[in-house]
């Protein structure tokens, strides 16, 4: 959330070891979604009502410009209930302290209700009616429907359950961390109120616990039933359109009031081995915030790391515009390789020898597993190699393969780790979408932002994005190098390409 | 006389009607359970050797299922400790060093945050736990690539195939 001009994060926090357990609410602050400083823990177990965890929920922004916290908690039955938490001092702009709610807890499964007590968590950010009530969402689920309980309340303290839920859906499983909000139309601003009318559209997220994947719909909202239907076509499962196609999970957006703007935080967690995290001494990471809006064609949303971002840039490199042959492997040099920001767009003019998508290639991750980047291909693979050893014995691909379809040409993009490191105790999966591009008229870009042991990568200018955990052996910190290659038979030609090292942020 | 024996008969009645249902409900439970998981004798076997999952539901046997790993992983590192005592190879000292962290990390904190998971019903952080536990498992068994050691090979395994049973059943409450 933004108060006061300053950016809050708080998220899930494991104060007594790099695992997960003793869930607490830490909390940091920025100015500029880049440097973060941390800050007592916001939130811990101090009622019956969330004596046993302080799970996930949202900050909603009530009139006057005062935050509330909805959270969840484990009571002393082990059962999940809602909690209000509230500042204790609005004139910290740094809001360091809260105080809970003595009605506590606000929400919770009772016999009544019938709500399974396991399985009803994380509020996502309440939204007023026209009705001047708040309503606010919590993920729920009945035997494998997952859905969306809907609360009402007019004071943000007394809720009362909506007979509906917002929306549900079959066989999905339990539905995490929904989040719920309006996207503008046209433009990539964000917009805070729930308006009706042609220039908003809505947006449901929901995380399946089952799989770990994060899917959304596009769709319209009634205000005056309460009720969300997606629009016609769209997929509502793991096979759904995704944030991110990669590491990336429990995600939450907000408006930002300051730059007009949707804000996407989201969590990745490792692919190391716990012995090894607890080496280390530390377990997950927050991607790079992004912005998020609707695309000109309605159809899905576009993501782009913040702009703040770019200020981390130094030492820019840029190739002149080359033509990329089969077999090629180009070293980008002048970049500090381990903590990067490459942007490469390429354009193909060749698509004769394009190889067929078969009709039975319909899962993208799938097919990047069975066609790496080292199995060669026509029009692909090409892209880049990052956090590579200088024999290429480690290295990360992300990379484009062009196939001919029924009518037109289909991109899939990979991340691909298999070989991203020596040590064979990591999760080297890899990761795939299709991306919506056309590549007969459109140039095909692929921007990733390297990090030591995160690589984000955004294809077509964000609508497809691959977020994967790395961890190189060989290749690290100064012994990390990048390339740009071209595994397939077919000339491409890379029409610009630009490279920066990126500073040190000051991070927790 | 018939009064007693009529008596003794009525009581002979009650138990009977009573008797701990170990071959209805309960077994079939562990049953079902088990055909999810993909060892199912062992499953089966590590379950039915606690008298509490005969009265057990899901939840009860993924707790009884960890508890059991807990064990069988602490003989493990009992195991990889006494051997790192008396090793002499500097290689097969590291190898073991290398074992003991992370026998440590199944015992300190997969199996714990496994348990807590379930039971505060966020059981995809008891599968993560489970699924690291068979990791760990493999991991150490790797170690020993080049210099296999049978003795420790047999607790590997026996820990990563219970791990993986754990995180099929835990996978049910999903």
């Amino acid at each position: 959330m933004v108060y006061k001009g300053i950016y809050h994060l708080f998220y899930q926090y494991n104060p007594k070891g790099a695992v997960w357990g003793n869930i607490v609410w830490a909390h940091s602050t920025s100015t500029d979604l880049v440097n973060w400083t941390p800050h007592a823990v916001a939130i811990y177990p101090s009622q019956p009502s969330d004596i046993n965890g302080c799970w996930s929920g949202s900050a909603t922004i009530l009139p006057g410009g005062k935050p509330a916290i909805l959270y969840t908690g484990i009571d002393p039955k082990n059962s999940q209930v809602q909690n209000l938490a509230v500042p204790k001092n609005l004139s910290d702009p740094y809001l360091t302290e809260w105080i809970k709610s003595p009605k506590n807890p606000l929400m919770q499964p009772t016999a009544q209700n019938q709500i399974n007590a396991s399985s009803f968590r994380d509020p996502t950010t309440a939204w007023l009616g026209p009705d001047k009530k708040w309503r606010v969402i919590i993920g729920s689920k009945i035997n494998r429907q997952g859905l969306a309980v809907l609360y009402k309340s007019k004071d943000f303290v007394n809720w009362v359950e909506s007979p509906t839920p917002l929306h549900s859906a079959k066989d999905n499983g339990m539905w995490e961390c929904p989040d719920f909000y309006p996207v503008l139309v046209t433009g990539q601003n964000g917009v805070d109120a729930f308006l009706n009318g042609p220039s908003v559209k809505h947006v449901l997220k929901i995380s399946l616990d089952d799989t770990k994947h994060e899917y959304y719909t596009i769709g319209s909202y009634d205000r005056v039933k309460d009720i969300y239907t997606p629009d016609k076509g769209s997929v509502e499962s793991d096979s759904g359109l995704r944030y991110d196609y990669g590491k990336y999970y429990a995600s939450k957006t907000f408006f930002d009031g300051v730059k007009n703007r949707r804000i996407l935080m989201g969590w990745m967690n490792e692919s190391s081995i716990a012995a090894d995290d607890i080496k280390k001494g530390w377990a997950g990471v927050h991607a790079i915030p992004r912005k998020i809006w609707l695309a000109k064609s309605g159809k899905q949303l576009i993501q782009w790391p913040v702009a703040e971002i770019e200020k981390q840039r130094a030492n820019h490199v840029s190739l002149p515009s080359k033509l990329l042959k089969g077999g090629s492997v180009i070293e980008i040099s002048g970049v500090a390789a381990a903590q990067a920001d490459v942007d490469i767009s390429f354009k193909i003019s060749d698509f004769e020898k394009a190889e067929v998508l078969k009709p039975s290639w319909t899962n993208p991750q799938l097919l990047c597993s069975q066609k790496g980047a080292s199995v060669k291909g026509s029009l692909g693979p090409f892209g880049l190699l990052v956090l590579a050893s200088k024999n290429l014995k480690e290295n990360t691909a992300v990379f484009f393969r062009i196939f001919k379809g029924q009518n037109k040409y289909v991109v899939l993009m990979c991340s691909d780790q298999s070989r991203s490191s020596l040590n064979q105790d990591n999760d080297k999966t890899t990761y795939g979408a299709f991306l919506n591009v056309d590549p007969l008229h459109q140039k095909l870009s692929l921007r990733s932002l390297i990090d030591h042991s995160i690589v984000e990568s955004f294809g077509g200018g964000g609508k497809a994005c691959i977020t994967a955990r790395v961890y190189p052996t060989l290749a690290i910190n100064n012994d990390a190098h990048l390339y740009v290659f071209n595994n397939g038979s077919k000339a491409v030609k890379i029409a610009k390409l630009d490279a920066w090292s990126m500073k040190t942020a000051k991070i927790n | 006389m018939k009064n007693i024996i009529s008596l003794a008969l009525l009581h002979l009645a009650l138990s009977l009607t009573f008797l701990p249902v170990s071959h209805g409900r309960g077994a079939n439970l562990i049953e079902t359970t088990c055909q999810s998981t993909p060892f199912y004798n062992l499953c089966v076997r590590t379950l039915q050797s606690d008298p509490r999952s005969s009265s057990a539901d899901v939840s009860g046997l993924a707790h009884i299922g960890a508890d059991k790993l807990k064990a069988k992983a602490t003989a493990a590192l009992g195991q990889i400790t006494g051997l790192l005592k008396v090793a002499k190879d500097p290689k097969l000292k590291m190898a073991l060093r290398d074992c003991v962290d992370y026998y440590n990390a199944i015992i300190k904190y997969d199996i714990p945050v496994a348990i807590e998971a379930v039971a505060k019903g966020d059981p995809k952080f008891g599968v993560q736990g489970a699924n690291d536990a068979a990791n760990e498992a493999d991991a150490c068994e790797r170690r020993f690539k080049n210099q296999p050691n049978s003795r420790i090979s047999a607790s590997n395994k026996a820990v990563h195939d219970l791990s993986a049973v754990v995180a099929s059943i835990v996978q049910l409450l999903l």
